[in-house]
């Protein structure tokens, strides 16, 4: 298999690495990224909020002993010599008990049904980060998919599949994606033996997948219609390779770092792109959370306890920016080459260690 | 520096105009909301938290609705422009006089006041009454079950759509309208007073107009209407040339007229209507800010209207697990009412049974008090065949909260739910469409159509009232002998006797806990400074009047 072994170096036009250095394109790749201190740092963040929504069942059962859906609107809490009620008859809820009632009602409850906020959050976290990663999985192997495709073949193929993407590209991305959204939730779907349960997680991934894969696709179509006029291509086809092998096996290793970032920034696109959904209430379906349904139930208590509604945006801000500094990062390290074409078409020079 | 002085100078005074003009200011400012006022004119700003189930008058079932078009549309009799009880009292509207009541109570006879107009200059006759009757019995309004049960012929008309209804026969030349029932109906007069009914132009066409109103002969028209936006009313011009003088009685109005904009966020609307930028919210004022605005504007600003009203939980008794009386009485076991007091932020009284605290007939009982112990017993003991449920509630706060607090509840008890929450503007047009599947259980509302009893035993429980479409009976309950025992009361006028037999009915049905009631509501009327709140009339049968708005 012949591939160009610096990582990212087919775009930049490159041929060979010299056979003199140690380490390979990845390890100069690693050392490249670890070098970088602010991806590092964002990286670090990035592992404490997953593990924070990890911890999620460990909190719930051991310290909130609650789930994340139950509702305690007629519960007193007793901390210390206090009776506390959990939704007073006014429909405030309590405020954050932190740990003064061990834990419980950590950062207070949720509204008038009186959930653990806490709990909430961090399942909440969960269902949002599933739907991030899990539709960035799909898009990118969709849009790498498609894009080995139209570029590969060209001629009608291309035209075909650039239409399509040129269709989905022109649609008003939040009001079709409302609908959508809002109608898989009430009826589901059923397509052969493609079934979506109504309500169902799926609904807001399809919906999240359809409208995020021309903005991947596109762009990796762009790099294998360059990498198809590489020699490496050319010997391969002299080979006797099919075009499944050539796509697969030769071309596919060389958009590895561009699908890498792309993996990552969709995360984080993907994310907000459900907050929207779910905030609109065409994503993820109560009495579930996620991120984006605590911000928008938080906003019915704005006057009262802005905390409801700040917290998941905070978290949902700190979560995109990490993967945002992470995939530039990556960016940098895995093709260094458009760091120089950057600092020579803008005349900047970059301080060492520094990402662009 | 000659130059340098002359260049100041001309700054100077380009400043010094440009501060008096700003000074001056020019014309009423359009920013603050409510234009005009004083003696009367202006604009009314008002904000909905989104559109109405219908702007049509034979199909729109809610309080939204009917508050819309109260000052569009008057059918021949209407309701006193008062406050509290006065105003549930039956006075003409486009009829001359109260109808004359003949043959053992089975005859109504009305005369249409001459010289009326529509907004669109048409003349009113005789024979649209009896069209708007037919319209809206095609169209498969909700209300329809008050006139195909009750005015002869309707029925049949009802199932063939086709010749007229016998039971209806207008003279356009003297205006007479004579409407013969099956049988007497002590309610027949408030339903006369119903929009449904509400003459229309006989060119109006049979379908949903809620985007393109049809015309109206009230003080007000709708003059634009923006699905998704709000709608604008003015003065209808032949309400002043014709119908005010027609029907003296009735008010013109304050206010030239009224813009509506949708507004989703109620926190928003609180704040316009504080700033001044919006003069009335229409929906209720958001649970966290209930206590700040009723301690800071009670009085001045807001005032709090007691409805009569039941919010309730249904469930499908036709289907399992809720075709088991058993299962349906667990789950009243397992329903607080003060759990619900507080989700509706005190707002909620609490109400056990079919009856609401305020309308005749009603006696207080509780026959489940809470109990979740005996709930999940009971559920254990009938070990119903069918644990999956699906729970409906609409989006409207605290609305979405009430159906989540179902939906927990359900589970606690035993049961498998998947909760749908659906926008509050399509909400009850999916509910009561029998083609939408998984009908098991949700919430409901039901506000006084008029202070009798059988407005929420009828339409709500009676067999007959269970449509294809615009349901509202969505237990789906149909008892023969309690549908018999309706309309033998209903023939009747109200006494003591009567009232008594409804409070037993209400207890008797409540036994076969088709419905989980929960409470009854206090809404508001919330305006800005520039409104004189004590001239706003609150109906409880119609809501605000846009009549009764004026501009301090």
């Amino acid at each position: 298999m012949a591939t160009d072994p610096q990582p990212g170096a087919a775009a930049a036009g490159g041929g060979r690495e010299r056979r003199g250095s140690e380490a390979g394109p990845w390890k100069l790749a690693l050392r490249r990224f670890l070098r970088n201190r602010w991806a590092v740092a964002f990286l670090g963040l990035f592992v404490l909020i997953v593990l924070f929504v990890l911890a999620a069942p460990l909190w719930a059962d051991h310290v909130a002993h609650t789930g994340p859906n139950r509702n305690h609107t007629l519960e007193k809490l007793k901390v210390g010599d206090e009776v506390r009620e959990v939704v007073n008859i006014e429909g405030q809820p309590i405020g954050p008990q932190w740990f003064e009632a061990d834990g419980k009602f950590f950062l207070g409850a949720d509204g008038r049904l009186g959930r653990d906020e806490m709990v909430r959050l961090m399942y909440g976290g969960r269902i949002s980060l599933l739907i991030g990663l899990s539709t960035a999985v799909i898009t990118t192997a969709l849009a790498l998919v498609l894009g080995l495709l139209a570029g590969y073949y060209r001629g009608w193929v291309d035209s075909v599949i650039a239409r399509v993407l040129d269709v989905i590209w022109s649609l008003p991305v939040l009001l079709i994606g409302i609908a959508l959204g809002i109608t898989l939730a009430i009826g589901g779907l059923k397509l052969g033996p493609v079934e979506i349960q109504a309500g169902s997680l799926w609904g807001p991934i399809l919906v999240i997948c359809i409208f995020t894969v021309p903005y991947i696709a596109r762009p990796i179509r762009g790099e294998v219609l360059a990498l198809t006029e590489k020699e490496f291509v050319e010997a391969a086809v002299a080979q006797g390779a099919g075009p499944l092998r050539i796509m697969f096996a030769e071309i596919l290793p060389n958009l590895a770092s561009t699908a890498i970032v792309f993996f990552t920034l969709t995360i984080a696109n993907n994310m907000l792109f459900e907050a929207g959904l779910s905030f609109l209430g065409a994503g993820v379906q109560p009495p579930n959370a996620s991120w984006g349904t605590l911000i928008s139930d938080g906003s019915d208590l704005l006057n009262t306890q802005p905390l409801l509604a700040i917290l998941p945006g905070v978290l949902i801000t700190l979560t995109v920016l990490s993967l945002n500094v992470v995939g530039d990062g990556l960016r940098d390290a895995l093709d260094p080459r458009s760091k120089v074409r950057l600092e020579a078409h803008t005349g900047m020079v970059e301080p060492k260690g520094a990402s662009v | 520096m000659k130059k340098v002085l002359v260049v100041f100078s001309v700054l100077a005074i380009a400043a010094i105009t440009s501060l008096g003009l700003v000074a001056c200011g020019g014309g009423s400012d359009d920013s603050d909301g409510g234009e005009g006022g004083g003696e009367g004119g202006g604009i009314l700003n008002a904000t909905y938290n989104g559109m109405p189930d219908y702007l049509d008058p034979a199909l729109s079932y809610t309080a939204e609705g009917w508050t819309a078009m109260n000052e569009v549309y008057i059918p021949l009799l209407t309701y006193k422009h008062a406050n509290g009880a006065e105003g549930s009292e039956v006075i003409p509207g486009l009829a001359k006089e109260l109808p004359k009541i003949s043959n053992g109570g089975k005859t109504y006879t009305l005369f249409l006041r001459p010289g009326l107009k529509y907004s669109d200059g048409q003349a009113v006759k005789a024979s649209d009454f009896p069209f708007a009757v037919e319209r809206m019995i095609k169209l498969n309004s909700g209300g329809s079950s008050f006139y195909t049960s009750a005015i002869a012929g309707a029925e049949k008309f009802a199932e063939t759509r086709k010749g007229k209804i016998s039971g209806i026969t207008a003279n356009d030349k003297t205006g007479e309208i004579k409407i013969e029932l099956n049988s007497p109906r002590g309610t027949f007069e408030n339903e006369l007073g119903l929009m449904f009914v509400a003459p229309l132009p006989q060119d109006t066409p049979i379908e949903d107009l809620t985007a393109n109103p049809p015309p109206g002969t009230g003080p007000y028209y709708f003059t634009k209407v923006q699905p998704g936006k709000g709608w604008e009313n003015a003065r209808n011009p032949y309400w002043a040339k014709a119908n005010s003088k027609a029907m003296p009685e009735l008010p013109s109005g304050s206010i030239d007229g009224a813009k509506i904009t949708f507004i989703t966020n109620a926190q928003t609307q609180v704040d316009d209507v504080e700033a001044g930028t919006q003069d009335w919210m229409q929906n209720l004022i958001p649970a966290d800010r209930y206590a700040e605005a009723k301690n800071k504007y009670e009085g001045t600003q807001l005032r709090v209207e007691p409805t009569i009203s039941n919010y309730y939980f249904w469930m499908n008794v036709t289907e399992p697990p809720f075709d088991d009386v058993k299962v349906r009485q667990a789950v009243n076991y397992a329903i607080s009412s003060e759990a619900l007091e507080r989700i509706y932020a005190g707002q909620l009284t609490g109400n056990r049974q079919i009856l609401p605290p305020g309308m005749p007939g009603y006696k207080e009982f509780d026959l489940y008090p809470y109990d979740v112990a005996k709930a999940k017993q009971m559920i254990k003991e009938a070990n119903p065949s069918d644990m999956d449920i699906t729970v409906w509630g609409d989006n409207e706060s605290p609305n979405d909260e009430a159906a989540e607090y179902l939906n927990d509840v359900l589970q606690e008890i035993g049961f498998n739910t998947e909760l749908k929450i659906l926008n509050a503007d399509n909400y009850f047009t999916i509910i009561g469409n029998e083609t939408t599947p998984n009908l098991d259980a949700g919430w409901l509302d039901w506000f006084q159509d008029y202070p009798h009893p059988n407005d929420f035993f009828q339409p709500l429980l009676a067999g007959e009232s269970i449509q294809p479409t615009n349901n509202n009976n969505l237990s789906r309950y149909d008892n023969p002998a309690v549908n018999e025992k309706m309309a033998e009361l209903n023939e009747q006028e109200l006494s003591p006797e009567t009232e008594a037999a409804y409070a037993e009915l209400d207890k008797e049905v409540m036994e076969e806990a088709p419905w989980a009631p929960y409470g009854a509501l206090s809404v508001s009327t919330f305006v800005s400074d520039k409104v004189d709140l004590d001239k706003v009339i609150f109906n409880l049968t119609l809501g605000q009047y846009l009549s009764s708005f004026e501009f301090k």
